[in-house]
């Protein structure tokens, strides 16, 4: 049942392709600023979840609703334009694009794209434009002067976290209430992975968001989450708070019965 | 609709049409390979690949003016000419393949997807315009080297040089398929196919697998350039662009990648242009329009072709 | 290293120091200021070659220069309306040559009142006057470019090209084939009307002064430029590289993939069209076999020339090649026929006397595009984007230098290039196992 507390709702959420059924009959209630973590051994289909949320793959089965309305047949841009971005896992960033302009492309929503606005260069499109590049040097600031002052560095050129911290950026360009962020720890070390579990939690309340996030780190998951949901196979095996996940005798066969990395 | 057309022509020309489309099919097909063994290893359509099919007919043809052949010799002469001639076309176009490859395309594989294509682009257009330079821009008779004999089956007249065509490109891909199956290098291809990355791991000399595919590639093409000097009748510099749209095609149609699905579109597309040109008023300058629709509307209906796997992108 | 938070829960209100840091770096931009003020005064090269263009057709010798500059503006032309969909979009267009087409066709008939068809009737219809059919033949090629970007959008790159390919060989066939255009014969166009002002005349159909028809070329070629470099640093300029960079990545940040892409391909395809009025109404006469795929590739030449994706580049890529096509070429050709080591038979260079390099043409335009791809795929001139901005109004010319090149890092098309460390991937990872492989066979 859908109430005004829940945010994102996936109801019976189904995906195959062909013969293979990526995600099999999720059920999901994400709460209006929570933070809630999809967590599941490789290959359980959680970036699958998150592209299905994101309108990149439709459903072959079941609706996903945000704030009650239906998601699931929108093109990928219209979601950002109800108020849903993320972050993928593999980080990206349009790399001949500086840092500045990855940003822009994230306020694209903000801006009007009316031809004879800009064509004309006519004052409503030069002051939304003035206003975007201020955003998006805001946004940058978020994660403190470095990124600022590296703006017109081509994306290519940055540090892994750097990259990842412009990705977000990014996605908050759009102004949304729901992040989704896929493994925004990957790759990272233990000093950038506090780090950014730090700006993770800040990024709610200074943005006033939701945040779902997919994480393979179990530390980071069981510290940051306010609720979590372990997929395996396509399916939910087991949802609730952290410490309810960490008894759950399923959960931990999915994890330790094979061998995935808990790191 | 077809079956109106036979009834109300007859249903020998009907038929007179289907055998023409087999041998033009066979003749396809062994292009359509070339296409597609590219594309299933690199992802790239080898934009030049018409133009190496024209160079082996170029050569194919200088060579038997050279040799002053203008009339089938007979008997074991006939098979040796043809046989030298197979070996000639097969072995130019296969290497300026190979050479086409490790020249433009090798130092491009790290680059975006724009990048190669262009650089095919050009390599199609310095083909061509050598080709011109060399032979001129006109349309030139390839003699007649293979016997004008045929037999008639009811009303349909099937010569021995479609047998010939027909039989032997059947024989061609016949071996390509047990080679691909059968082979050390055939399953490297198939691994590269798959996975480079993975089957460099597991010990698959990469670009050594790339170049041999394009070997072969290459060299079925210019198998096809003898028999369609043969059985067309005209050199030109220009054959291999229309002729490229139309194997390109039919190897889409069949599911690019996929080497059966080249050889079924193949076919299919020879029997398409086949009844076209029968059917349709101004059929012939019309069919490869025909054919450019057909592959509009695979690559928006169904771009994996009828024999091909629907694999979505994966993010 | 700390990370700042933001204290404002409201997105608009923000601190003050974040503020001023904006503006000082605002400031240093071109952002929300007067373009033109800009394209004008902080780029010296532009106004000199402006300015420059503007005095040509009074220095000019003779009258054939002036006709070239104008084919050479028709070019520059196109050049720019195809960098959009190539160059910023990155989607390979083979078959601009279409709006070219329909371009030039849409001024010739509109121009006349009447087409004789080839069965010698005559059909009327109203005659309109060239600047009408300058944006008719806009708004029609724009059109038909939306039209064949519909279907293709979902296209790779590869198969995208093939079918725009198809569609460039089949609008000219289809012009040539229908029996309203006098097929293969082709079809008159009438050049633009004289202009009565109170100081005088202005004929386009003077054949001892060319200068109208110059300026006239000249102002488009600005008014067409300008409107580029507006796009370009705009959203949707940002939209179209951020699709060529990564799809999925500027879906997912909110870009419309179709209205961006269709975008891309109808404005190319409008500046297609005024080119090719522009050039009926210029060349007062057109056939079919004046359009075909060697446009497009002469074209694309110019742009990966020049610099894909970047202004100045296609149009100084556009320019090279032209002037290389009009004047060194023959020059070329005279000169190795005159050098004693190829004239005198007998020596090694002797082969080059049968060569005829005029003839060679094409041949070299295709050696130029494989060169330019496989050794500077940036271009000759590449795009030097926001960098300029931030040097500011006053900074030294040393951010650009006239034709040659401008440095900067290899980000023109993230090329891993030849002989570049990711080629001993292969060859290292199988070394032994090479071995074993090789003695296995």
């Amino acid at each position: 049942m859908s109430t005004p507390e829940n945010m994102l709702e996936l109801r019976g959420v189904s995906k195959s392709f062909g013969g293979l059924t990526a995600v099999d009959s999720v059920d999901l209630d994400v709460k209006r600023g929570q933070i809630f973590s999809i967590i599941g051994p490789n290959g359980a289909g959680k970036t699958t979840v998150f592209n299905l949320i994101t309108g990149i793959y439709k459903p072959t089965a079941g609706d996903i609703l945000l704030d009650g309305l239906s998601l699931s047949t929108l093109t990928p841009d219209r979601v950002v334009k109800r108020g849903i971005t993320r972050t993928f896992q593999n980080i990206r960033l349009f790399n001949n694009m500086t840092v500045l302009e990855n940003v822009l492309v994230g306020l694209h929503t903000t801006l009007p794209g009316n031809l004879f606005s800009i064509v004309l260069h006519l004052p409503n499109y030069t002051r939304a434009e003035r206003a975007a590049h201020e955003r998006a040097i805001e946004l940058l600031s978020f994660f403190g002067p470095s990124l600022v002052d590296r703006r017109d560095e081509y994306a290519a050129n940055l540090s892994y976290a750097e990259r990842r911290r412009v990705e977000i950026a990014r996605a908050l360009g759009a102004g949304p209430k729901l992040l989704l962020l896929d493994e925004p720890t990957a790759g990272m070390n233990d000093a950038e992975t506090a780090e950014a579990v730090q700006y993770i939690q800040q990024l709610r309340t200074a943005f006033n968001l939701t945040i779902l996030l997919i994480e393979h780190k179990l530390q980071v998951t069981m510290g940051i989450s306010d609720r979590i949901a372990v997929l395996d196979y396509g399916r939910k095996i087991a949802e609730g708070s952290a410490a309810e996940i960490q008894q759950n005798e399923q959960v931990i066969e999915a994890y330790l019965g094979r061998k995935a990395t808990v790191e | 609709m077809l079956v109106l057309a036979a009834a109300s022509s007859g249903a020998g020309v009907f038929f007179q049409q289907i055998e023409n489309g087999v041998t033009l099919g066979a003749m396809y097909a062994l292009v359509a390979l070339g296409y597609t063994l590219v594309y299933g290893i690199i992802e790239l359509i080898n934009f030049a690949h018409g133009d190496v099919f024209m160079w082996g007919t170029l050569v194919t043809f200088v060579v038997v003016q050279r040799l002053g052949v203008s009339s089938p010799p007979s008997g074991v002469g006939l098979v040796a000419l043809l046989f030298g001639l197979l070996i000639i076309g097969m072995v130019v176009s296969g290497v300026i393949n190979v050479s086409i490859e490790r020249l433009a395309y090798k130092p491009l594989r790290r680059a975006p997807r724009l990048a190669p294509l262009i650089a095919a682009i050009g390599v199609s257009f310095i083909l061509e315009n050598v080709a011109q330079l060399w032979r001129g821009s006109v349309q030139v008779a390839f003699p007649t080297i293979f016997p004008v004999v045929g037999i008639t089956i009811g009303s349909v007249r099937v010569n021995a040089l479609d047998i010939f065509i027909v039989v032997f490109a059947v024989v061609l891909m016949y071996g390509l398929d047990r080679f691909i199956r059968g082979t050390r290098m055939g399953k490297a291809m198939r691994a590269t196919a798959q996975d480079p990355e993975a089957a460099a791991l597991m010990g698959v000399n990469v670009d050594r697998t790339i170049s041999i595919t394009f070997l072969i590639g290459g060299a079925l093409a210019g198998a096809a350039a003898l028999f369609y000097n043969m059985y067309f009748g005209q050199v030109w510099y220009l054959t291999g662009f229309q002729l490229g749209l139309i194997a390109f095609t039919a190897a889409v149609l069949g599911g690019i990648g996929n080497i059966y699905g080249a050889v079924l579109g193949g076919f299919l597309i020879g029997l398409v242009q086949a009844l076209a040109v029968q059917y349709l008023p101004d059929g012939f300058n019309w069919s490869t329009a025909i054919v450019f629709a057909i592959l509009v509307l695979i690559l928006v209906v169904r771009p994996s072709g009828l024999l091909g796997q629907q694999v979505p992108d994966k993010v | 290293m700390s990370v700042r938070v933001q204290q404002a829960k409201d997105k608009r209100t923000t601190s003050a120091s974040v503020r001023s840091r904006v503006d000082a770096y605002l400031d240093g931009t071109m952002v929300g200021k007067n373009p033109l003020r800009w394209y004008i005064t902080g780029w010296r090269l532009g106004l000199i070659a402006v300015i420059g263009a503007l005095i040509f057709p009074q220095v000019a010798g003779s009258q054939s220069l002036i006709v070239t500059a104008i084919t050479i503006g028709i070019y520059v032309m196109l050049a720019l309306g195809l960098n959009i969909v190539v160059g910023f979009a990155g989607l390979l267009d083979l078959g601009y040559v279409a709006f070219y087409v329909i371009g030039s066709y849409t001024a010739a008939v509109g121009s006349f009142g009447a087409i004789q068809l080839s069965n010698n009737q005559i059909v009327h219809i109203p005659i309109f006057p060239f600047w009408l059919l300058l944006a008719l033949g806009a708004v029609l090629a724009g059109l038909f470019g939306a039209l064949l970007g519909a279907p293709t959008l979902r296209l790779r790159g590869d198969y995208l090209a093939i079918v725009t390919l198809g569609f460039g060989e089949i609008v000219p066939t289809v012009f040539q084939n229908l029996p309203y255009f006098y097929g293969q014969l082709g079809i008159s166009a009438l050049p633009p009307g004289d202009i009565n002002l109170p100081t005088g005349t202005i004929s386009f159909s003077n054949p001892l002064d060319y200068s109208p028809f110059y300026y006239l070329t000249l102002a488009l070629v600005v008014l067409i430029t300008v409107v580029v470099i507006l796009l370009r640093d705009s959203s949707v300029g940002r939209a179209w590289v951020a699709i060529r960079e990564d799809e999925t990545a500027a879906a997912a940040s909110g870009v419309n993939l179709v209205r961006t892409k269709l975008l891309a391909f109808g404005l190319g395809a409008t500046i297609g069209g005024v080119g090719g009025a522009l050039n009926a109404a210029f060349t007062t006469s057109i056939t079919p076999l004046d359009f075909n795929f060697i446009i497009s590739i002469t074209i694309l030449i110019m742009i990966v020339l020049g610099g894909l994706g970047s202004v100045p580049g296609v149009i100084v890529g556009a320019i090279l090649l032209r002037f290389f096509d009009v004047y060194l070429l023959g020059q070329i050709n005279d000169w190795v026929h005159k050098f004693p080591l190829v004239a005198n038979a007998g020596t090694p260079l002797h082969f080059l006397a049968a060569v005829d390099f005029n003839a060679s043409k094409y041949l070299i335009y295709g050696v130029i595009l494989v060169a330019m791809i496989l050794l500077r795929p940036q271009g000759l001139i590449p795009n030097i984007r926001r960098k300029m901005e931030l040097k500011g109004e006053g900074a030294a010319p040393e951010s650009f230098s006239a034709v040659g090149i401008v440095e900067r890092e290899e980000q023109g098309l993230s090329m891993g290039g030849a002989g570049s460390e990711d080629e001993t991937l292969y060859e290292g990872a199988g070394s032994d196992a090479q071995r074993q492989e090789e003695g296995g066979e």
